[in-house]
């Protein structure tokens, strides 16, 4: 048997230190907005509820660079992967509207190498007039290395799209799903897509290796300017992000913090945000309380759809 | 023919690469337009200009990044490891083997299977090669490792190449999708079955062409016919061709999806060739 280099012996004994490790700071959370608006279908209707939506958290977007993320993943046409176009396309309609200088849409997707390919798939082409002018595959963007000054996962550095490093506002546009390694996928999850795959590869591994959770929070604290519009008309339940069933929720849910958009959306879920790993991490527990935000346009209850969780989770983190 | 070449010229960036689409250069689309020039008709100016390119960002390691602003070797090395010796130069080739053989998934390494082992988790971990270091290994970039020592044992490289061609075919095998494709290595998440795709499908299948073939071949053959009668990117489409074609199964496929990247255009100048330079 080969024993280990001292080198191994070390990065062995401080993984584990690093796995065990406790005392994170969850960043400073004070109380923000979060809007709910119903919304049961994919109709025109979604233009003008995502304008209003947009509009009534009064954004300073005038003049300003605006980056839509949406979450593309596969091509299966007949199930709810991925961000439904309309609502994209709603959003883009809405900060042009709202006096952004540049709107694009840009995303990298962490499975399937043929980006556009996707896009077109998922109807991206046929919904929005001249797509491939407005849109960047994040996979294949040129980067910059940047450094993560307080990391909460193992990673010290990413190398990122400058597309999304030059924005003024990052938009993470997420489809509400359930997710068999996170628990659930919304807008924070999202941010995975920023990691070029022309990189780091297809899936983005690093950040498993780093730790799912710590990673999402830190990809969450290199963007301080965003803000969150979730696709829960139709979400995905069960053994999301990829294999669930479609889930009618019927419901937007937008805000500033994106944190806090993501555990109100679990309530909508029935899903316990304060067992959600990076939400905790992101925010502290204490600061996931429903009393935590300020819930504008329709109460938790009057959507709230109780999305079916595979195990493990089902035990671990659906509300009671 | 004609219209192919200039449009290889017309997508070169100043510095001599090509970028996936539009944008700056990396190595993967350069490596893939000078094989599919290789295969097609070279211009010389456009070839040379392509291959500086790729000489000027060998980095000191011996490996190669996916484009000059990352400083890090990955796996596209084993992209610059396939094309022909005599472009790419002996030395430089060379280099870039011993940089392919100090790399494995990060689940060959000792810390992490003594983690395992001490966890009381009994799995093995076939040897493969990871996207980018420090990662675990996947179906892309081992079918890559696969093919790139596979020619160098061609030109005669040595024994250690060979075990790490077998593991590698280990590690595809260990990978494979119960419908008999390849994603790109998870084939189970939380005991549920994942579904393969073509592209993955397709370069596994190429990467498994010589040598002994197991009864599992004919199973991957199966998937991926299956695939290329639904499959609608050109990069899959592709590499679907290439697989099959690798097991001595010529394919036309129906309906070609139209290629929209400069990737896509040159793997299907690749996959149309009479002799692939990937694979011989």
């Amino acid at each position: 048997m080969t024993l280990m280099t001292r080198r191994e012996l070390f990065t062995t004994t401080a993984a584990g230190l690093a796995l065990t490790q406790c005392g994170r700071s969850p960043r400073a959370a004070g109380v923000s907005n979060v809007s709910i608006v119903k919304a049961p279908g994919y109709t025109m209707e979604v233009y003008d509820t995502v304008y209003r939506l947009v509009a009534e958290h009064k954004l300073n977007v005038r003049g300003k660079r605006i980056v839509l993320k949406p979450n593309l993943v596969e091509f299966d046409p007949n199930t709810a992967i991925n961000t439904h176009p309309i609502v994209v396309h709603a959003a883009f309609e809405a900060f042009r509207k709202l006096g952004a200088a540049e709107v694009k849409i840009a995303e990298g997707p962490g499975h399937r190498r043929a980006t556009l390919d996707l896009a077109d798939a998922a109807g991206y082409f046929e919904t929005v007039p001249r797509f491939e002018d407005a849109f960047t595959d994040l996979n294949l963007d040129s980067v910059t290395k940047r450094a993560i000054l307080q990391p909460v996962s193992q990673l010290k550095s990413l190398y990122l799209p400058h597309t999304v490093l030059d924005c003024d506002l990052l938009v993470s546009l997420p489809k509400m799903k359930t997710h068999h390694w996170a628990g659930a996928t919304l807008a924070m999850k999202n941010l995975f897509g920023l990691v070029p795959g022309g990189v780091y590869g297809w899936p983005k591994n690093v950040l498993h290796w780093a730790g799912i959770a710590e990673s999402i929070v830190d990809l969450h604290h290199l963007f301080p300017r965003q803000f969150a519009i979730v696709d829960g008309i139709v979400g995905m339940e069960g053994n999301g992000p990829i294999q669930g069933t479609p889930k009618q929720a019927g419901v937007l849910v937008a805000g500033s913090d994106v944190a806090a958009v993501d555990a109100t959306c679990c309530r909508i879920m029935g899903i316990d945000p304060a067992r959600i790993e990076y939400l905790k991490l992101a925010r502290g527990e204490q600061n996931l309380s429903e009393r935590a935000f300020r819930q504008i346009g329709e109460p938790i209850q009057a959507v709230r759809t109780r999305f079916a969780l595979i195990d493990p989770w089902r035990q671990m983190i659906q509300a009671g | 023919m004609t219209a192919q070449r200039t449009d290889w010229k017309n997508r070169q960036n100043r510095d001599g690469g090509w970028a996936y689409n539009k944008g700056c250069s990396w190595t993967e689309p350069t490596v893939l337009v000078l094989l599919a020039q290789s295969v097609t008709q070279v211009d010389s100016e456009s070839f040379a200009a392509g291959l500086r390119f790729l000489r000027s960002t060998e980095r000191v390691d011996g490996g190669w990044s996916p484009q000059p602003a990352v400083a890090e070797s990955t796996w596209v090395t084993a992209l610059v490891a396939l094309l022909p010796e005599e472009a790419i130069g002996a030395q430089r080739l060379e280099r870039a083997l011993t940089w392919l053989e100090g790399q494995t998934g990060r689940e060959s390494s000792w810390s992490f299977r003594l983690r395992q082992m001490i966890a009381g988790n009994e799995e093995k971990y076939p040897v493969g090669w990871p996207w980018f270091p420090g990662a675990a290994a996947w179906v892309i970039p081992t079918s890559l490792g696969i093919l790139a020592f596979g020619r160098a044992l061609s030109r005669g490289g040595n024994g250690k190449l060979r075990e790490r061609v077998e593991l590698g075919k280990e590690f595809l095998f260990s990978r494979m999708c119960a419908d008999g494709g390849w994603n790109h290595g998870s084939n189970k998440a939380l005991g549920r079955d994942g579904d393969s795709y073509p592209e993955t499908t397709g370069i596994a299948l190429a990467a498994l062409h010589r040598g002994p073939v197991p009864a599992q071949i004919e199973r991957a053959k199966t998937a991926a016919r299956r695939h290329l009668a639904t499959c609608r990117t050109a990069e899959g489409n592709a590499w679907l061709r290439m697989g099959l074609s690798a097991h001595g199964e010529s394919v036309h496929s129906q309906s070609e999806p139209a290629p929209r990247t400069t990737i896509d255009a040159a793997l299907i100048a690749i996959a149309s060739a009479e002799r692939n330079p990937l694979l011989s």
